[in-house]
């Protein structure tokens, strides 16, 4: 269009009779379809249209799901989850010395041990040397450690 | 928790009843757009798709994608924007088809017993002339009608869709070039070829 702007005016006129005459020809056309087709294009709209309304469904349905089951679902899993935060809390305590299943152990070798018994009762400081040392190296705890222990004693 | 605990629930049974019935009253109303649309552009539609495909099946079937792909991609969208969706939906599946055809005949051109897909089936009720029309005007008009369909079909792709979809569909250049993928730049250029085109093969096109 721009580049008739430069020219007359009847190319302008013959270019708009040009378009209202190819358009009343075209309409034209357009009332000759057969009824064939006619039947076809409004088979094809009725298949377009119930598509729609079946998807509308789906998505009413989607809606609905979400609306009446999803919220108290998600509602359940929320308080599973601050359940399960609640219990699960304290594993991320630090933990205590005395928690540790090697040391309930140390401990009940020290009671079970007549030596550290009686080192204890003494209130001498030079046993919890020893339990100090009996801690940090447990291949100690043998025979030899024994009757070091008791060399210190004696 | 206690806080929760006393807020009320934002919904009850009477609220969503009247809540669903609010959505199949939606549904229906726009059901019954999208029938009323389709119905307004089917018949502009399939000679847009008779045009580019110039076969009466092919155009049928690019014009039922076109209805079907809108309908399941698009239907929710304000209904002012389904026009130039569908053509531009119509045209990609015209193009595809084109594409298709292409690739297939040249395949076929190396076999030795191949049939000319192009001779259709003329059908006499369709070929039947108008009968609230004079002999005379009704000859002129078939000769016009032919005249044009021949132009239009030497016509490049581009300059007819937007010749047809301008001047059939009246559609604007913004909605035009929508529906092409272009700008509207393009869309008044290709409508101004069409027309200088059609010019020098129609003349002034009397009636």
């Amino acid at each position: 269009m721009n580049a008739s702007d430069g020219e007359p005016s009847q190319s302008t006129l013959l270019q708009s009779g040009l378009e209202v005459r190819s358009r009343l020809v075209l309409e034209e056309g357009l009332s000759r379809i057969d009824a064939r087709t006619r039947s076809r294009l409004n088979q094809a709209r009725q298949a377009a249209v119930a598509e729609a309304a079946n998807g509308s469904a789906l998505a009413w349905l989607q809606r609905a799901f979400t609306r009446h089951a999803l919220m108290p679902a998600g509602a359940a899993a929320a308080a599973a989850l601050i359940a399960v935060f609640m219990l699960s809390g304290g594993h991320h305590l630090p933990p205590s010395a005395a928690d540790s299943p090697a040391s309930a152990l140390d401990v009940l070798d020290l009671v079970t041990d007549d030596d550290a018994m009686n080192l204890m009762e003494e209130n001498d400081s030079s046993f919890y040397e020893w339990a100090a040392a009996q801690g940090d190296s447990p291949g100690q705890g043998g025979p030899g450690a024994g009757q070091g222990a008791g060399g210190t004693t004696t | 928790m206690s806080a929760f605990a006393s807020v009320a629930p934002p919904y009850n049974m009477p609220a969503t009843s009247r809540g669903d019935t609010l959505l199949n009253d939606t549904a229906e109303a726009r059901s019954r757009a999208l029938n009323q649309f389709l119905a307004s552009v089917e018949l502009k539609a399939y000679k847009i798709a008779q045009a580019g495909l110039r076969h009466q099946d092919d155009a049928l079937d690019a014009v039922q994608d076109a209805m079907l792909q809108l309908a399941r991609a698009y239907a929710d969208r304000p209904a002012e924007e389904w026009k130039p969706l569908f053509y531009r939906i119509l045209e990609n599946r015209i193009r595809d088809m084109q594409r298709r055809r292409t690739v297939r005949g040249r395949v076929m051109a190396w076999l030795p017993f191949r049939k000319d897909e192009d001779d259709e089936e003329s059908d006499p009720i369709a070929q039947a002339p108008s009968p609230d029309l004079p002999p005379v005007a009704r000859l002129e008009l078939d000769e016009a009608m032919t005249a044009l369909d021949g132009a239009l079909r030497q016509l490049p792709n581009r300059q007819r869709q937007a010749f047809l979809l301008r001047n059939l569909e009246g559609l604007d250049v913004a909605q035009t070039a929508q529906a092409m993928g272009c700008s509207e730049g393009s869309v008044k250029t290709h409508y101004f070829r069409a027309l200088q085109a059609l010019r020098l093969k129609l003349g002034d096109f009397e009636l």
